[in-house]
């Protein structure tokens, strides 16, 4: 099947499109050059490069977008921000696809937002990550007993080199709460 | 050629900087011309090649008529021109005044090396120890501080760089003519005070600057130093703090109430340090502590002269002033240089890479790596450096990078090892000019030269082979690696270093791009009247362009110099008067330089060797010819008569083009029937290194009897002449047509102009704005109401030209208005600007659907408001529909920028509207890069396509829109787009009927433009002298281009019409009819299309005008018929054998 790619004929949801404009707008000067995916370290790692995701972004391509992984392997770098010959905030954009899939809860992000999500938890509670912490939640957040079954090994290592404290899990000194509370509301507002 | 009122100053002497100084010249007008480089050419003395020839062809804009008033040389060896005054080292300062009478201030480098006596042996670089990268090979060599600016210049008169030289003086003391004058020149007039108590200070210091070659008094308190400044003129004041009785501060205070500019330099010990601070606060330049260093004290000094000498300007007054500032290469390794460079040696510039396959590069011309050497196998151009980056700061487009690595690759595949593998990296390939097109597809079908698209954004080396990997995008998902051995950065043109510099000297504003700012409508008009722009100085322009650019400013420039006064009223002076002496058998005077017994030569053994030929009547000796003594001398011996042929040896015959039209004025004796041998410059023979006087003596004699032979065979005919008609006919009435006729009929000029059309303003009619927002519509009206008005001009609407015969200077036109009888018109010149229109198509369901329109008729549509943006939801364009393919393979130009116009429009009125772009390559050169990128910010999305896989338009009845699908190659899947509305930019066709262009003998290319008799150099002359073409009728260009092209062939024409009579030029070709069996070999090898055959008298003609004395018919004729004057069969063997004796 041909993909129409005017608006006419698409039926992606509203919401998602209206999600999406705010990133579309920032990339429209794109000229398709591909600085960015030739820069890009993790691009190897990518299903898709990243001139192939504002390529879909641009032609209303938005559930295509959400098919694919390659904004969340973005290890914010700025190798593509900083070679842009349009100069455009590709890197920003990237972490608006992220926190547009994780507001949206697609399946297919579980994953990697709720490591985020567990990352985020263990600093909010200590002011840094304790990585013992970290792990427990996000094994208890994916609710499947194969995933830390597969980071043993490196667990072992990570252990037996002394990188990984023993701290047991607690609830901390919730000093950073209220900082928190401010950016959460910042990002509903936005 | 007598000169006319007025003077113009053309700053830069570069390509359109020549241009304009030659074109102002040739009509008459006195140029200065300057350049702050030691030399003329600007970038182009560092190019070899040039497409599409890939040869040079600087020296076709040399004057064709009247060409003795100027030089016939290769012209990246140098320029002479009789109304061309050329300073070079010289910058402008100042400028002051209003249009008509403006005053320069120009500033020169002092001379270090005396041209008038330089010889260009080359002994002082011999022993010069200072060594500098070579700017001339783009840094990749190294030159010495005193050095040749450009190894073929001529004269070739060396220079010192100022910054580099150490003034050790080994140079000084090795020139054999002494015409190094680092320490002395201008130094016995520096005089410096010393002023201390103690003998031995001021008297060591006398010592070392007098060793320097300074004037020095000294003073032993500071009441007598105040009453030495009193009586005598100082420069500059060395003066101790402590002295009794008044101390150095009071000296210093006085000093400064009498003369508040005097250089004071303080001397003190450490124990008045704060006393000198305090005397740097009353106005001393500074203070050196006590010890000093000789060394120091005396660079200070030579610092503070050399100051003062610099800041001597001259002012000079000028009517109108031409900036033709060029531009500057993009430096990638500035900012973030990804690419590596400066750091990987195999990374190297578009230019830099000229210089390494260049003869005169470094490398002389084999193609190497210049890390270590190793034959090149794979190199990469990497497009868009410094171009097309918002990052550097340049939302523009270069223009030139394309065509030049095109070149190169080409030049590469020509130069390297058969398997060569060529690879281009680009984002867009502009190719929009007329034979851009097919040069590209040449390269990649004939040279295998492969383009690959996809943006390079770093260089990495691989630390085992050296080679460097490049990591780019490849279709769809594909990331590629590879490796080569060569990358060659196409950097972009930037602002000129000097441009802020110089708009603030000029009044003169600079754009958003940092070129300097244009009026609507012009690429040469400044803000300030009477000052304009050529060449790529007011945004990046190729080799065409800026020639036409130029021309345009010197018309501007021309009309102001007419219009405050000058004019082409001539100068009131003599016409140099020559003794006829045609029936008088030769009689040669040789006149010998003294200064040749260099080299242990005598003059007398040569003089007797001379006078054994019977045709020489006397051999005299003159001191010095090149020093104002000498040549006084000289004139006075040439004044004493019974000779009627005079020779001269001395050095560097091209210095004395000038001086022997002077001498000729002065003797009454035609120049023509003059010459210089070179008795000096090459003829050291030596053998072993030691100078064999009686070889070199030899070679002198012969010579210069071969000059003698020369001279001898010179027929002193006199001069003809052809009148010419003072007016011109300009065929089309469109805006290049309308704007030509009036640059004509502003200098006084008769012009008809033929239209075939009920009205005037050809294509304008329609055509309502431009891109950048001007209102055509507007510009045309006042063009049409000017020409309406003008007294000078002649409208013949509803007209066509039905025949024409003639030549340059006279034509006889027949021209047919409807319903009148025919009216035949006479006339000096021709311009045709018949223009052209849109092209017809048949393709993307075009006819099939109200929805399809063109580019025009969207124009018009929208102009007259019959499509409402506000109601409509999906606008598809295709680009290049037709055009860039054959049988029409050549761009427009004009389409891709009406396409943005048209996205800018539409997104005004319907912001939500969506748009989608099908196209091959965004031709938006130069700054309409910026609307592309303003469209893509407006949301429409650019789909590229191949001539392979066309968008593909589906029309269904009874719908009102159309489909269009297309392979989008990112996606790698077909897309399709459900529009309202399909535009088509189909390109532009020429409209000059073939019987035009015949009746005028004008030439027509493949696709039906008027074919120019060159196209970079020559962009507006057909080769038929008198006849020139602008707008449309050359090739595809926008409203700005067309006017340009307008001026530009309008100041071509003036050219003609400035006489009232073209003279012929001393050397030319004539045809012995008697021996002549009318093969017309001649008239094929003719370059300049002189040469035509009369049917009725059975003789083949030559027009004298047009005629360059090149030779090509005399030794293609069988039957030695043709001849060129002066160098007959007999004479040239004669000469021949007298070298050979």
């Amino acid at each position: 099947m041909i993909p129409a790619i005017d608006r006419r004929s698409g039926e992606t949801p509203l919401t998602l499109t209206q999600k999406l404009a705010p990133v579309r707008k920032t990339i429209l000067a794109c000229i398709q050059c591909g600085t960015c995916s030739g820069s890009c370290p993790n691009a190897a790692a990518m299903d898709a490069t990243p001139r192939h995701l504002w390529r879909l972004l641009l032609t209303h391509n938005e559930e295509e977008i959400f098919k694919s992984r390659t904004f969340s392997l973005c290890s914010n770098c700025y190798s593509c921000t900083l070679r842009c010959p349009r100069g455009l905030p590709l890197t920003d954009a990237m972490s608006l696809l992220k926190q547009i899939a994780a507001s949206e809860n697609l399946v297919q992000y579980k994953q990697s937002v709720r490591f985020y999500k567990s990352f985020m938890e263990s600093v909010r509670r200590h002011g840094r990550v304790r990585e013992m912490e970290f792990m427990t939640l996000y094994f208890i957040s994916m609710r499947s007993p194969v995933i830390p079954l597969k980071f043993t090994p490196l667990g072992m290592r990570l252990m037996a080199k002394r990188k990984v404290s023993m701290e047991i899990p607690s609830k901390g000194t919730q000093k950073l709460d209220a900082l928190f509370r401010k950016a959460k509301e910042v990002e509903e507002q936005s | 050629m007598k000169p006319k009122i007025g003077r113009a100053l053309v700053v830069g002497g570069g390509i359109s900087g020549i241009r304009a100084a030659l074109d102002l010249a040739e009509t008459g007008y006195p140029v200065t011309l300057v350049d702050k480089a030691p030399h003329l050419g600007g970038i182009l003395s560092q190019l070899d090649n040039q497409f599409p020839t890939n040869h040079c062809g600087m020296c076709k804009m040399l004057p064709l008529v009247e060409r003795d008033a100027g030089s016939q040389y290769c012209l990246r060896k140098g320029l002479f021109h009789e109304n061309i005054d050329i300073r070079t080292s010289t910058e402008v300062v100042g400028i002051e005044g209003e249009a008509g009478s403006f005053t320069v201030r120009l500033k020169k480098q002092p001379d270090f090396v005396n041209p008038e006596t330089c010889i260009g042996c080359g002994e002082c670089t011999n022993v010069c120890p200072v060594e500098v990268a070579d700017d001339f090979n783009a840094g990749l060599g190294k030159r010495k501080a005193v050095y040749l600016p450009v190894p073929h210049m001529m004269p070739n008169t060396y220079v010192i760089d100022p910054a580099a030289c150490t003034r050790c003086g080994e140079c000084v003391g090795v020139c054999p003519t002494g015409a190094i004058g680092l320490f002395r020149q201008g130094r016995q007039d520096f005089s410096v005070l010393v002023v201390d108590d103690e003998y031995t200070v001021r008297d060591s210091i006398k010592e070392w600057l007098e060793e320097e070659g300074f004037s020095v008094e000294t003073a032993a308190s500071g009441e007598e130093a105040l009453e030495l400044l009193t009586r005598q003129t100082f420069k500059m004041v060395l003066l101790d703090i402590k002295m009794p009785g008044m101390d150095g501060v009071e000296v210093l205070k006085k000093t400064k109430e009498i003369f508040p500019e005097m250089a004071v330099v303080m001397m003190t010990a450490y124990a008045t340090v704060e006393t000198a601070v305090e005397a740097m606060k009353t106005g001393a330049m500074e203070y050196l502590m006590k010890p000093f260093d000789p060394e120091d004290l005396v660079s200070k000094v030579i610092a503070v002269y050399e100051t003062q000498e610099a800041s001597k300007g001259e002012q000079i007054s000028a009517g109108t002033v031409i900036f033709c500032g060029g531009t500057s290469c993009y430096d990638p390794s500035v900012g973030k240089n990804t690419f590596g460079y400066k750091q990987y040696p195999d990374v190297v510039t578009g230019l830099e890479f000229e210089r390494l396959i260049s003869g005169t590069g470094p490398g002389s011309g084999g193609l190497v790596r210049p890390s270590d050497g190793k034959p090149v196998e794979k190199i990469a151009w990497i497009q868009c450096v410094g171009s097309r980056d918002l990052q550097s700061g340049s939302d523009y487009c270069s223009g030139i990078c394309c065509m030049f690595a095109i070149k190169e690759a080409m030049l590469a595949k020509e130069h390297g090892p058969d398997n060569l593998e060529a690879t281009i990296f680009y984002m867009d390939m502009r190719t929009p000019g007329k034979t851009f097109q097919r040069f590209r597809d040449r390269a990649e079908t004939e040279y295998g030269v492969r383009f690959t698209r996809g943006r390079v954004h770093t260089v990495y080396q691989d630390d085992k082979t050296g080679k460097l990997l490049l990591s780019y995008p490849g279709d769809g998902s594909k990331r590629i690696e590879s490796a080569f051995d060569m990358v060659v950065l196409s950097t972009g043109q930037k602002p000129a270093s000097g441009a802020e510099r110089l708009a603030e000297v000029g009044d003169c504003e600079l754009n958003q791009w940092g070129f300097a700012a244009t009026e609507p409508f012009s690429s040469a008009e400044t803000k300030k009247a009477g000052i304009f722009l050529g060449g790529s100085f007011s945004g990046p322009r190729d080799i065409a362009e800026s020639v036409i650019s130029a021309g345009s400013a010197s018309l501007l420039a021309s009309v102001t110099l007419h219009a405050t006064g000058g004019g082409m009223a001539e100068v009131v002076g003599d016409t140099p008067e020559y003794i006829d002496v045609s029936h008088q058998t030769p009689k040669v005077r040789v006149l010998l330089c003294e200064c040749g017994s260099y080299g242990n030569v005598d003059l007398e053994i040569i003089a007797v060797s001379l006078k054994s030929d019977p045709a020489v009547e006397d051999v005299l000796t003159v001191p010095g010819v090149c020093t104002a003594e000498g040549w006084d001398a000289l004139v006075k011996t040439a004044k004493r008569k019974g000779y009627n042929r005079l020779l001269l040896g001395a050095c560097m015959p091209y210095a004395y083009t000038r001086r022997i039209k002077d001498l000729g004025a002065e003797v009454m004796l035609d120049p023509s029937l003059m010459d210089v041998v070179d008795i000096r410059t090459p003829w050291i023979i030596s053998t072993d290194g030691i100078p064999n006087a009686s070889a070199t003596q030899q070679a002198i004699i012969r010579n210069l009897k071969s000059g003698v032979s020369r001279l001898i065979g010179i027929d002193p005919l006199p001069k003809s002449s052809v009148p010419v008609i003072r007016g011109a006919l300009v065929v089309g009435g469109g805006v290049a047509g309308m704007t030509a006729a009036l640059s004509i009929a502003n200098h006084g000029y008769d012009v008809a102009l033929v239209e075939k059309e009920t009205g005037l303003g050809g294509n304008l009619d329609w055509l309502k704005n431009t891109i950048e927002g001007w209102d055509a519509a507007a510009f045309s009206e006042n063009l049409q109401q000017r020409v309406e008005q003008h007294p000078k001009i002649g409208r013949h609407l509803n007209s066509t030209v039905i025949s024409s015969f003639g030549e340059v200077g006279c034509f006889y036109t027949t021209i047919e208005t409807r319903e009148a009888a025919p009216v035949t018109l006479q006339h000096g010149v021709v311009i045709i600007a018949t223009g052209g229109g849109e092209a017809g198509t048949e393709a993307y369901g075009y006819g099939k659907s109200p929805a399809v329109v063109t580019q025009k008729e969207l124009e018009q549509k929208t102009f007259s408001k019959e499509i409402d943006y506000k109601t409509i939801d999906t606008v598809a364009m295709i680009q290049c529909v037709g055009s860039r393919e054959e049988p029409r393979n050549y761009c427009s130009r004009v389409c891709c920028a009406s396409t943005l116009k048209h996205i800018l429009h539409m997104k005004k009125e319907n912001p939500d509207l969506s748009i989608y772009v099908f196209y091959r390559d965004m031709m938006t050169y130069g700054f309409t890069e910026t609307w592309f990128t303003e469209a893509r910010r407006a949301g429409a999305v650019f789909i590229p396509y191949t001539v392979d896989a066309r968008p593909e338009v589906m029309v269904e009845d009874g719908a009102s829109g159309v489909s269009v699908t297309a392979y989008e190659p990112l996606l790698e899947a077909r897309v399709q787009v459900n529009a309202d509305l399909l535009v088509l930019a189909t390109g532009i066709v020429p409209t000059l009927p073939v019987s035009l262009a015949n009746a005028f003998g004008a030439g027509i290319d493949d696709d039906g433009f008027f074919m120019e008799a060159e196209p970079k150099w020559r962009p507006l002359d057909s080769l038929k002298e008198g006849v020139f073409a602008c707008g449309i009728a050359l090739g595809p260009r926008s409203i700005t281009e067309s006017v340009a092209t307008a001026q530009a062939a309008a100041q071509r024409a003036l050219r003609i019409l400035s006489k009232t009579a073209l003279s012929r030029a001393s050397v030319t070709a004539r045809v012995r009819h008697s021996l002549c069996s009318l093969c017309e070999r001649c008239i094929d090898v003719c370059p300049y299309g002189a040469r035509s055959v009369d049917i009725d008298m059975q003789r083949v003609l030559v027009n004298a005008t047009m005629c360059q004395g090149c030779g090509n018919c005399a030794s293609e004729c069988p039957n030695s018929a043709s001849v060129v004057d002066g160098f007959f069969d007999g004479r040239m063997l004669d000469m021949i054998d007298m070298v050979l004796d």
